[in-house]
Order: C-alpha cells, then sequence, then structure tokens
C-alpha cells in the first residue's frame, strides 16, 4: 500500500527466518537446549511486556512478575487442581491480566516516570508474600508442577517447546499489528504530547488504563508460557530480583518490540543465569553490568555516531 | 483483660518500637530524598550499597576481612560508602542531566553490582553484627524501654538535627536548596550542579550507613536485610512526598506504627502487600505531595 | 445576533495561576461562517484562552457555550467529540508516527473498530485504517504535502511540521477550529498556501480562529479581530476599525519600542 507500511511488512517477514530457525531447532539439539528455549521464549514474552509499557506507555514497570505470576498461577492451578489444560487457562491467564492491569492502572492512574516505577517496586515485593501466603492454592513453596499436555499424545518436551515458541510469535505478531490500530497510534501521541492527545479525542486516563492492561495482558501471557513451557510454577520465578531482570532484558534490548529484539532480552534473562548457575554471586554483577554497558552504550553510541560522521563529512 | 489492660500492654509499646523503627525508615528514606531534590534520580541502589557497607563493618570487626575495632570499622567503612557514591555518581551524572528516569535505571544496576560483591565476598550466610552499647532496660509507665531503643532514638535525632543544620547554614547546604527548587535558575546563578549533587550523594551514603548499623541488630545481617529495610524506606520517602526532608520523617515513623500495628494486630504475613496499600493509597489522597505539579501542564 | 446560533461562545473567563490573573473576565462570541482573529502582544493570553475553550485549563469564573449548549466541566477528549479542535502553538506531533499517521489521528475520534481488530488481522481494522489513511491523504495533498506522508516529523522542517499539525486539526471536519500561530515559521508561498485553504474551509458552519502574530495574514483574512494584551480586550472589531484603534497601535508600537 504505502512505503512504511512495506516496509513493516518486509520486516514482518525477515522475521520469518528466524521463526523458521526455531522451529527447526528441536531437531539438530539436545533435549536440555530445547527446553531452555522454551523457557527464553516465555522470558521474551515477559520482556516485550516490559518494553510494551515503555514505548507505548513511556513508563517504567520494576513489578512486571506481579503479571507473569497471575499468569503462571492461572495455568498451574487449574492444571493441577482441575486438570484443565492450557486450552481454557491461557484465556482465563489473559483475562486475569488484563482486568488486574487495569485494576493496578486505575489508583495509580496520575503517578508518572519514578512515582509509578517506585509503585511497581511495591507491586513486586507484594508477590512472593502473596503466593507464599496463598498456600492452599498456590502450593506454597514447593509449587505447582504442569503436565497436562495441550494435544494428547505428543512428546511432551517438544508440545513444552513448539507452544512457548508459538505463544512469542502470536504476541509479537499482536503487536506488531498494534502499532498500526488506531488505538495503537493514538497511545504513542498520549505517550508524547498527552495535551494533543487530549485534544482529539483520547483521555489520559484512558491511555493510561488501556497501556497497563495491554502490558499486564501480555505479562499474564508471559506467566502462562512459563508454567507451560518450565513445567514448574513456584515463588523463585517471581522474586522481586526477576522483575528486575525483566527490565534488564528489556534494555538490553533497547525496549525493542519486534520478534528478534525481544529474542535477544528473553535470551539474556534466561541464558546468564544458567551460565553463571555454578558461581551464582557473579549473577546479579554481571546484570548488573550489561545494565549499565546498555545504557552507556545507549547514551554514548549516537554521540560517537555523529563524531564520526562529522569526521568522515570533515574528510 | 479490660480495654485499657489492651491499650497499655499492646498497643503503647507497639507504637513506641514502630515509631523506634520508623526513625530508621527516616534515616533511609531522608537519603532517598536528598537525591532525589537535587537530581531527580531515585537512587535504587541505596539499600543494598548500605548493605555492603554493614556487611564491611562485619568484615572488618569479625577477623573475616580484619580485625580493626568497631568503630575504626565504621570509618573504614563510611569512606568506603562515600568512595562508593563518588563513583556511583561519576558514572552516571552525564545521564542525569539526560533523562532522570534512565538514571534511575542505571541505579538499579548498581544495586545489583553491590548486591553481587556482597555476595562475593561475605557468600550468602546469615551474621550476627551488633552495637557496642551497654545493654540495660527499664520501664516508664509500663513501657519497657531498651538501651538499643535509646540509642537508636540519640542517633537519628543528631544525624537528622545535625543534617538540618547543615541544609539551612552551610553553604553548600543553601546551594543544595536552591538547585532542589530550580535547578536553572540557580545554575544561572552560578552554583554548581555536580558538586552539590556529590553532596547529596555522600550525605545519602552516610545516612544510609548509619541506617543499616543501627536496624542490623534487631533482625541479623544477611544479603537482602538492608535491602528490605530499605524497602520500608521508599515507602516512608513516598509517603512523606518523595521531595520533602520533614515529610520522610513523618513518613517513616508512620509507617514504622503502622507496620508494626498491621503485623500485629492483622497478619504478620501480608506486611509487604499492605506496604503496597498504603503506598497506593496515600498517593491518592495525597496526589499533591508526590505529584508537585501545580497548575497542569503547559501546552 | 440571536440568529447566529452555532457560535462559540465564553461569558467572564476568568483564569488566574496562584495569584497572577491571565484573563480578567473575557466575553468572546466567535461566529460560525467567520474568521476570527485573536490578536496579543506575547503573555497576553491568547494561548490561555484557547485551553480554557478546550478545555485543557478550567477557568475559575465564566462560563463556555458551544450552539448554545454549556461546555463547562466537560473534559477536553469530550469536547473534541463535539468537533471542537486546534492545533498547538508549539508541534505537538508524535515522533513515532509518520505524518500520514499523524494526520489520521485526526479523524481517530470518528472510528470505532474494537480491540480485536486492533491485535488480529481482521477486516473491520484495515478497513478502518484504510478510510483514515484516505481521508489524511486528501487533506495532505490540499495542503500540498502528498510527497511528506510517508516521512516521520522529524524529517521536515518546522514549517512543514506546522502545516501537518494544521492537517491533522482540519481532517475530522470540525465544527469549531482553533489555530495556534498557524503561520510561525512559514515562508510567504507557504503561508499564502495556508491562507488559502483557511478560506476555503471558512465555511457557513465552521468557526474559526486563528492567533497569529503575521499582522498582513490577520488583516487580509479576518473578517473580525479580537485584541488581547494581559488578559484583557483592548479592542474588538473588523480589520479596519482595529487597524484604526489608537490602542491597538500603541500596544504594537509600545512593544516594538521595549525590543
Ligand atoms: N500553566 C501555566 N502556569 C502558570 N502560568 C501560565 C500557565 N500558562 C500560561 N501562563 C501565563 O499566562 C500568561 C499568558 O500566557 P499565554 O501562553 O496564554 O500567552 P500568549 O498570548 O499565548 O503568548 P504568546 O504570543 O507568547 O504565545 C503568561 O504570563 C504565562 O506565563
Ligand atoms: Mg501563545
Amino acid at each position: 500500500m504505502t512505503q512504511r507500511l512495506q516496509d513493516i511488512a518486509a520486516s514482518s517477514i525477515a522475521s520469518w527466518i528466524p521463526v523458521a530457525i526455531l522451529a527447526a531447532l528441536p531437531f539438530i539439539v539436545g533435549g536440555s537446549w530445547t527446553f531452555t528455549l522454551g523457557l527464553c521464549f516465555a522470558n521474551s514474552i515477559g520482556v516485550l511486556a516490559v518494553s510494551f509499557l515503555v514505548r507505548y506507555g513511556g513508563e517504567v514497570s520494576i513489578g512486571h512478575t506481579f503479571f507473569t505470576a497471575l499468569g503462571a498461577y492461572a495455568v498451574g492451578v487449574l492444571d493441577t487442581r482441575f486438570g484443565v489444560s492450557l486450552w481454557a487457562s491461557v484465556p482465563l491467564a489473559l483475562l486475569l491480566g488484563v482486568s488486574l492491569g487495569i485494576a493496578f492502572a486505575w489508583p495509580s492512574r496520575n503517578l508518572h516516570g519514578i512515582y509509578l516505577a517506585v509503585t511497581t517496586l511495591a507491586l513486586a515485593l507484594a508477590v512472593p508474600e502473596m503466593i507464599n501466603n496463598l498456600d492452599w492454592i498456590t502450593g506454597g513453596y514447593e509449587g505447582l508442577y504442569v503436565s497436562t499436555p495441550l494435544v494428547p499424545g505428543v512428546e511432551m518436551g517438544l508440545q513444552r517447546y513448539y507452544l512457548g515458541l508459538a505463544m512469542l510469535v502470536a504476541v509479537a505478531a499482536a503487536v506488531a499489528r498494534f502499532r498500526l490500530s488506531r488505538q495503537g497510534m493514538t497511545l504513542l501521541l498520549a505517550k508524547t504530547h498527552p495535551a494533543a492527545a487530549d485534544a482529539f479525542g483520547t483521555r489520559r486516563v484512558w491511555a493510561r488504563i488501556a497501556v497497563m492492561g495491554i502490558s499486564g495482558g501480555i505479562g499474564a501471557l508471559c506467566g502462562a508460557t512459563l508454567a507451560f513451557s518450565g513445567s514448574t510454577v513456584s515463588p523463585g520465578g517471581f522474586t522481586f530480583w526477576q522483575a528486575i531482570f525483566l527490565l534488564v532484558g528489556s534494555v538490553v534490548s533497547f525496549y525493542g518490540l519486534s520478534l528478534v529484539r525481544v529474542l535477544i532480552g528473553g535470551a539474556f534473562v534466561t541464558l546468564v543465569p544458567q551460565l553463571l548457575s555454578a558461581s551464582g554471586a557473579w549473577i546479579p554483577v554481571f546484570y548488573g553490568l550489561s545494565l549499565l554497558g546498555m545504557i552507556l552504550l545507549g547514551h554514548y553510541l549516537p554521540r560517537i555516531q555523529k563524531t564520526l560522521a562529522r569526521r568522515k563529512g570533515g574528510a | 483483660m479490660t480495654f485499657w489492660d489492651t491499650l497499655l500492654y499492646d498497643l503503647f509499646p507497639l507504637i513506641w518500637s514502630g515509631m523506634i523503627t520508623g526513625c530508621l525508615y527516616a534515616l533511609g528514606a531522608l537519603g532517598l530524598v536528598m537525591i532525589f531534590k537535587c537530581s531527580k534520580v531515585v537512587n535504587f541502589s541505596h539499600g543494598n550499597v548500605a548493605g555492603l557497607t554493614a556487611f564491611l563493618v562485619y568484615g572488618l570487626s569479625s577477623g573475616v576481612l580484619l580485625s580493626l575495632s568497631w568503630g575504626a570499622a565504621v570509618i573504614v567503612a563510611l569512606l568506603c560508602a562515600v568512595a562508593i557514591a563518588f563513583l556511583i555518581y561519576a558514572i552516571i551524572s552525564p545521564l542525569v542531566f539526560e533523562s532522570d528516569l534512565t538514571s534511575t535505571i542505571a541505579t538499579l544496576g548498581f544495586g545489583l553490582i553491590a548486591q553481587g560483591v556482597t555476595l562475593l565476598l561475605f557468600g550468602a550466610d546469615i551474621v550476627a553484627l551488633d552495637l557496642p552499647i551497654p545493654r540495660f532496660a527499664f520501664s516508664v509507665f509500663g513501657l519497657l524501654v531498651t538501651g538499643y531503643d535509646l540509642t537508636v532514638l540519640a542517633v537519628a535525632v543528631v544525624t537528622i538535627g545535625a543534617l538540618f543544620i547543615v541544609i539551612d547554614y552551610t553553604k553548600l547546604g543553601i546551594a543544595f536548596r536552591a538547585i532542589s527548587e530550580n535547578p536553572f535558575a540557580a545554575e544561572v546563578c552560578g552554583l554548581n550542579l555536580r558538586s552539590v549533587h556529590l553532596f547529596a550523594w555522600v550525605t545519602a551514603a552516610i545516612l544510609g550507613v548509619i541506617g543499616a548499623l543501627l536496624i542490623v541488630p534487631t533482625t541479623f545481617l544477611s544479603v537482602t536485610t538492608v535491602a528490605t529495610f530499605m524497602l520500608q524506606a521508599f515507602a516512608a520517602a513516598v509517603i512523606g512526598g518523595f521531595a520533602s526532608l520533614p515529610g520522610s520523617l513523618v513518613g517513616g515513623i508512620l509507617i514504622g506504627v503502622l507496620m508494626n500495628l498491621f503485623t500485629f494486630y492483622v497478619s504478620p504475613e501480608f506486611s509487604s502487600t499492605f506496604l503496597l496499600g498504603i503506598i497506593l493509597l496515600a498517593l491518592n489522597i495525597f496526589p499533591n505531595g508526590v505529584l508537585q505539579r501545580v497548575g497542569g501542564s503547559r501546552v | 445576533m440571536d440568529q447566529v446560533t452555532n457560535a462559540l461562545r465564553g461569558d467572564g473567563i476568568a483564569l488566574s495561576f496562584g495569584g497572577i490573573k491571565v484573563l480578567k473576565g473575557l466575553d468572546v462570541e466567535f461566529r460560525a461562517g467567520e474568521i476570527t482573529g485573536l490578536i496579543g502582544p506575547n503573555g497576553a493570553g491568547k494561548t490561555s484562552l484557547f485551553n480554557c475553550l478546550t478545555g485543557a485549563y478550567r477557568p475559575q469564573h465564566g462560563s463556555i457555550t458551544y450552539a448554545g449548549t454549556s461546555l463547562d466541566g466537560l473534559p477536553p477528549a469530550a469536547r473534541a467529540g463535539k468537533g471542537i479542535v486546534r492545533s498547538f502553538q508549539h508541534v505537538a506531533l508524535c515522533p513515532d508516527l509518520s505524518v500520514r499517521e499523524n494526520v489520521m489521528i485526526g479523524v481517530a475520534r470518528n472510528y470505532s473498530a474494537g480491540w480485536a481488530s486492533a491485535f488480529l488481522p481482521l477486516s473491520a481494522g484495515r478497513k478502518e485504517r484504510q478510510d483514515m489513511a484516505a481521508a489524511a491523504d486528501r487533506v495532505l495533498a490540499d495542503l500540498g504535502l502528498a510527497d511528506s506522508a510517508d516521512l516521520l516529523p522529524s524529517e521536515l522542517p518546522p514549517g512543514t511540521q506546522r502545516l501537518v499539525e494544521i492537517a491533522r486539526a482540519i481532517v475530522g471536519k470540525p465544527s469549531v477550529l482553533l489555530l495556534d500561530e498557524p503561520a510561525a515559521g512559514l515562508n510567504n508561498s507557504e503561508t499564502r498556501d495556508l491562507m488559502k485553504v483557511l478560506r476555503k474551509l471558512a465555511s457557513t458552519d465552521l468557526v474559526l480562529v486563528v492567533v497569529e502574530h503575521d499582522m498582513d495574514l490577520v488583516m487580509s483574512i479576518c473578517d473580525r479581530i479580537y485584541v488581547l494584551n494581559f488578559g484583557e480586550f483592548v479592542a474588538v472589531g473588523t480589520p479596519e476599525e482595529v487597524r484604526g484603534n489608537e490602542d491597538v497601535v500603541r500596544i504594537y508600537l509600545g512593544s516594538d519600542d521595549d525590543e
């Protein structure tokens, strides 16, 4: 149709190539890698949820484990207590994520920037406590084991892998489409010029609630995928630090929303702890350094490029 | 038990001990607010850096690293805290002038590093770190007052008093107030933003060490103790309006008392959830304390 | 007077910020079918008056009505829903959206495809986008911006960005159009194009108000002019009346002296 739309279409074709490669991977690499990659897909969705809030709301959350936990426990509880499979629990997780995103957005609708970040921090802190104290349903410290297959008869390891991949691709595609929608455009305007958005019929409060609802919903989908692909749901996956790691993943991928970008963020969140698992103390150090490194890179790179360009132009 | 007895035996002691811990929350909150007031950065590394320095005091005085006296260990730890504050500010200062949110995220990175360094140096074990103060206790009107309580009160009063004197009367303190009011105008008048920011970071670091050393005896010292304690300080700062020094004092004491009452009368298990509730409630009831915007944004 | 029903009226609008009186009880009637000019030196309160009319500011006193119905208490978004639309003095385009998409926002309030079509490839969403894009392209062509439709606002010179802002304001067929310094930063030929567009817009049912420092533009296209100084009107009338008004001359000469 138009140039930019073609660009977007082209980039979506470009992202089918990695999808094709990922779809073929289980036949090449071993089972433990298949499992790790499944987790990686799930975490990528979580990174996407955080980046979505940044891109469309201009806000930073350090509390998205609230939503991932919600989705994960929706799947875990339905599976272990009622034997309900993902077909029903994923929509429920989405619904819960969106509703609680809205429920959180309402009382915090007038908070911005740092104030909102601090409030989401409180949200993240409340999560482990809620999980542990609602142990009659969440299984407390021990957690829940998700074992009901999605498609009976297919090997469970493959199911866990492909569900993760499918969810990630679906969410990334939906978010890419959202960019073109009326709602997406008005949210982007509301982010940069709330007064202008107001003057064209988009209320700020509506914008905030919509962004939080969507981001919460994506976060819950991350949790749901995490529960199925990772097979266990336990409080250890939803600590305050995990919430920060999601943010780190988002910063590391430069708040990108494309499939490849969020995969980078998700891989970061998943692989660093695995690779450094032998020396646990290095994990926070490494995360901290990467976070700083990426932020400083984002700060200095444009300057360096500019000086380089100037030098080239002068020569 | 009559109503009055309950009041006497439960409520008063709860309020008293809540006020004592509240003073400590206030010390933590003051550090956060100092930095926020002048540079609009929320220092998420506050708790972890203070925790690291508390561990340094432990390591230097217990023989793990060295066997200094307690006082010498505290001095070394304070120097380290100041050095770390310098280092952090040096790295993030180019960001501070660009985006307060980005620099705030950067402080999360420093928090992670401080936590990792603590783990690397001291491991994940729990240690005990007491204050060298005489142990005694007496009761006033049925209220049990310990030496620890009095120490905390005395130190808090002296520290906070000193802080307010510095801010009110020294040159740096006056510059700090001017820049907090209006950074642009103050800079035009020739005040150096960076030195004021550094003043705030260093003061905050010192307040953090004091707060950490005083809170540790009530529990024990682990990688997360001080960070958790600082979260209450966060809540205190938020309730106090985040940009007000007296506000954080009031907020600290309020949080201390409310948390004590909640854990005793309602449930000790949901204290963080309760904290979340308080923060949301406070932000909605007193949005102007937090949102400093007056008169709406310009278009 | 009474037969002019589709007018935007303000009665006794008073606005102050922390004791500083920005608007001191203004009575205005902006009539449909006319181009009204609103002029005055810097800081006179022109933008503030627009902000009161669109609901961005809440005046402490006074009431605002459009076509006989009160707008008091309505938030800006609801006033936009009634077709009261403005442009901004400081260009307020979204840097992440293309020029066409920025203009599409101006018609967004007339569309209502649901959330499902925002995320899923459904025909309702696609059709909505096509319709909005077509409307935007038409207006962009009118303003001579057809070539820039796919660029980002930051790739355009400031004057052109302002035209995009105006395109966004007029694309939704507003009933009240408040333009805040539309010609600032435009070169002569662009200004002439703009004047043509504005004249064309001045149909019988549109209330069109222009805040502008370019006196030639104001004097040549406006039917009525309000002159604002320190939150008070010093003159109201036709361009000839205003031009001849001593107070107006003094204000403008006076401000020239200061510079
Ligand atoms: N949000 C606000 N808070 C405080 N004062 C304000 C606010 N908005 C406007 N003012 C004050 O109101 C007065 C009028 O401002 P306004 O922007 O309406 O002037 P203007 O006539 O549009 O001037 P210009 O030609 O420079 O755009 C100014 O003194 C300004 O400082
Ligand atoms: Mg103006």
